[in-house]
């Protein structure tokens, strides 16, 4: 019998809401899957678009970005800059064939624990469903094939 | 006169009168057909200067070479309205004072060339606005319509045969004006973002970051697309972009020198509909 699919899913969040957030949600012992891996990062607008390639490039299946909501930036603006850059990076993505479900974003302050497990579980379940990212594996497992002469 | 009389006139008045130090144009290339940018600096020269149809590169790529505007002597230069949009793009991103640039404008109207009317940027914003109105080619806008309209799967199998193709050349890059750090990212190798190995996943990777790093910025002069020895379709790319920052912000690139730049700009009612 074979094993179900488990997702690598990287999320790149905010330390003062997103982060704040997932802690909130484990010390009230919500269940979530574990499926992903957080990276923290000061501020949303501190995510260059090209942690989202390195984290394809390293076999993730799926990519959350989340921050602040809008106005609670801890610097101010930072989630505004970075709201922009992904609109457009999305859209860069879509164009090239890369799935927008595998690369996600979303808002979650430091009091929504529950909001952070449900996105999980439902993002983890969503990418379960869709599978590996087979196109972007095969290219990767190129790289790595021996040299022919 | 001509076209081309009607420039070298003016150029070699310029330089005579000292009011430009130096002026970039156009000269014959290596083939009849090519053009190749000239530089010339005293008025005897300026019937070197070609300019006709095949003048297609935008030369203001060369205004940010170093060194060259250190004095605060002013430039001239040739450019379409595309460079004339690149210029304001470059001031608007600091990289050059506005009042330093002479332009000797022209536009391909259906086949003929035009004298553009102005010398400084600020003269075309009336000529620049009638561009955000009607910026597509009906063919491109129908291949970008017709990439849009498959699945993503065919999307990226469309664009890995196309990237496989690439072989790192960074043509693209050396042709593009808006390419000016003296570090690139692909150059960097700590961290080492972009893959450097001939395979498709470095190729991939660094056209999409060139695509991300030109939105907003680019003025589709075509260079990148001229330059690209395999033909890779960079153009559609760019074409994608600038659409998206159009509809998404209301942006145009290179409307004037005090235009903030769309990514270093917002406001807080930006579009957020895909945001959970």
């Amino acid at each position: 019998m074979s094993e179900p699919f488990e997702p690598k899913i990287v999320a790149f969040v905010c330390t003062y809401c997103t982060y704040a957030g997932a802690d909130l949600a484990g010390t009230s012992r919500l269940k979530y899957p574990p499926n992903i891996r957080m990276v923290r990062l000061p501020c949303t607008g501190r995510i260059s678009p090209m942690f989202i390639l390195k984290a394809l490039q390293k076999g993730a299946d799926g990519v959350l970005v989340s921050g602040c909501h809008p106005g609670d930036c801890h610097f101010t603006q930072g989630n505004y800059h970075a709201r922009r850059r992904w609109t457009v990076f999305r859209a860069l993505l879509n164009f090239t064939g890369i799935p927008l479900e595998r690369i996600r974003f979303s808002w979650i302050s430091a009091a929504e624990g529950v909001k952070f497990a449900e996105l999980i579980s439902s993002l983890t379940e969503d990418i379960r469903k869709l599978g590996p990212f087979d196109q972007y594996k095969a290219m990767i497992h190129e790289t790595e094939a021996p040299v022919s002469l | 006169m001509s076209i081309q009389e009607q420039y070298r006139k003016r150029a070699a008045e310029l330089l005579a009168s000292g009011e430009v130090k130096i002026i970039i144009g156009y000269g014959a290339g290596s083939t009849p057909d090519r053009r190749r940018a000239l530089f010339i600096r005293s008025a005897e020269d300026a019937g070197l200067l070609q300019v006709d149809q095949a003048c297609d590169a935008n030369l203001s790529g060369y205004l940010v070479s170093e060194g060259l505007l250190s004095d605060r002597k002013k430039v001239g230069i040739f450019l379409r309205p595309e460079g004339i949009r690149s210029v304001n793009i470059l001031a608007a991103e600091s990289q050059l004072d506005p009042l330093q640039i002479v332009i000797l404008g022209f536009s391909d109207e259906n086949g003929s060339l035009t004298p553009l009317q102005g010398s400084s940027v600020s003269d075309f914003s009336a000529l620049i606005s009638t561009l955000k109105e009607r910026r597509s080619t009906p063919e491109e806008q129908e291949l970008v319509e017709k990439i849009e309209g498959m699945t993503p799967e065919e999307r990226f199998a469309f664009w890995q045969a196309e990237f496989a193709k690439c072989i790192k050349c960074y043509a693209c890059r050396q042709v593009c004006p808006m390419c000016y750090c003296k570090r690139c990212i692909v150059d960097n190798n700590q961290p080492q973002w972009v893959q450097t190995s001939s395979h498709t996943l470095g190729n991939f990777e660094w056209n999409l970051v060139r695509a991300f790093h030109l939105s907003g910025r680019c003025v589709e002069c075509g260079g990148c697309d001229r330059a690209c020895p395999v033909n890779i379709p960079l153009r559609l790319i760019n074409r994608r972009m600038a659409q998206e920052v159009l509809e998404a912000f209301d942006y145009f690139s290179g409307m004037s020198h005090t235009q903030e730049p769309v990514l270093a700009s917002f406001k807080k009612d930006d579009p957020e509909t895909f945001i959970l």
